[in-house]
């Protein structure tokens, strides 16, 4: 198990921003984009929630037929 | 379609997620407050799914069918992606016409329009908390020269 692996939900819903930014989280979200799945490669499916009816849902579903846009984010 | 992830900026109003309940209430009020259309997705309470695709805050990838990732950018540029998906899109669909296409692949910088009168209006929804905390961050950046 890596470190990433042992990511606990503390930590990654860090409650302060400052604190956050002092560990150096960032600068490590950073390199974990540069290096997560390559352009021309396939990512990986994942199962997530959809918030209007809590059914799950798998990514592969999403992208079968047509292209698939997909943003993060949060109220900031 | 949006993933809802981690509060990047907690505050007072919109505390972080101690809890799987209040992950879900916290997406219910962004959809709300904002108004978002489209379709939103959780994943769990450890992100598991946004660290995957590298945990930056507001990030965009597109995948192609079968799951071919064809853009990732570390923010989100609406404008930068519609221009991706038309050019993608008349590529792809070059076959039939009399002009060959080769596929290549790119990594660039671009700049998007920053707002930052926008931003400071989110961290002030969030709370006075998330207002101070990112002043103090944007005292370590100036301490490091970022």
């Amino acid at each position: 198990m890596d470190a990433d692996d042992a990511l606990t939900s503390e930590r990654y819903n860090y409650p302060h921003f400052d604190d956050y930014i002092a560990a150096g989280g960032e600068l490590a979200d950073e390199a974990r984009f540069r290096e997560s799945f390559r352009i021309g490669t396939h990512a990986t499916t994942f199962p997530l929630h959809r918030l209007n009816d809590g059914e799950r849902i798998d990514l592969a579903a999403l992208w079968t037929s047509k292209p698939l846009v997909m943003e993060f984010g949060s109220f900031t | 379609m949006f993933v809802y992830t981690n509060e990047a900026h907690p505050g007072e109003h919109v505390p972080h997620h101690d809890t799987w309940e209040r992950k879900l209430a916290n997406a219910r009020l962004l959809r709300d407050e904002i108004g978002i259309r489209r379709p939103i997705l959780v994943d769990d309470l450890t992100g598991t799914v946004h660290r995957a695709f590298g945990g930056m805050p507001n990030m965009t990838w597109v995948f192609d069918r079968g799951g071919l990732v064809i853009y990732k950018a570390n923010w989100t540029s609406a404008a930068n992606v519609e221009g991706f998906l038309e050019r993608y899109r008349a590529g792809r669909e070059s076959g039939s016409q009399r002009v060959a296409m080769s596929r290549y692949e790119t990594e660039q910088i671009e700049f998007r329009r920053a707002d930052p009168a926008r931003f400071q209006r989110a961290l002030e929804r969030n709370g006075p908390r998330a207002v101070t905390e990112f002043d103090n961050a944007r005292a370590i950046w100036e301490r490091r020269g970022q």
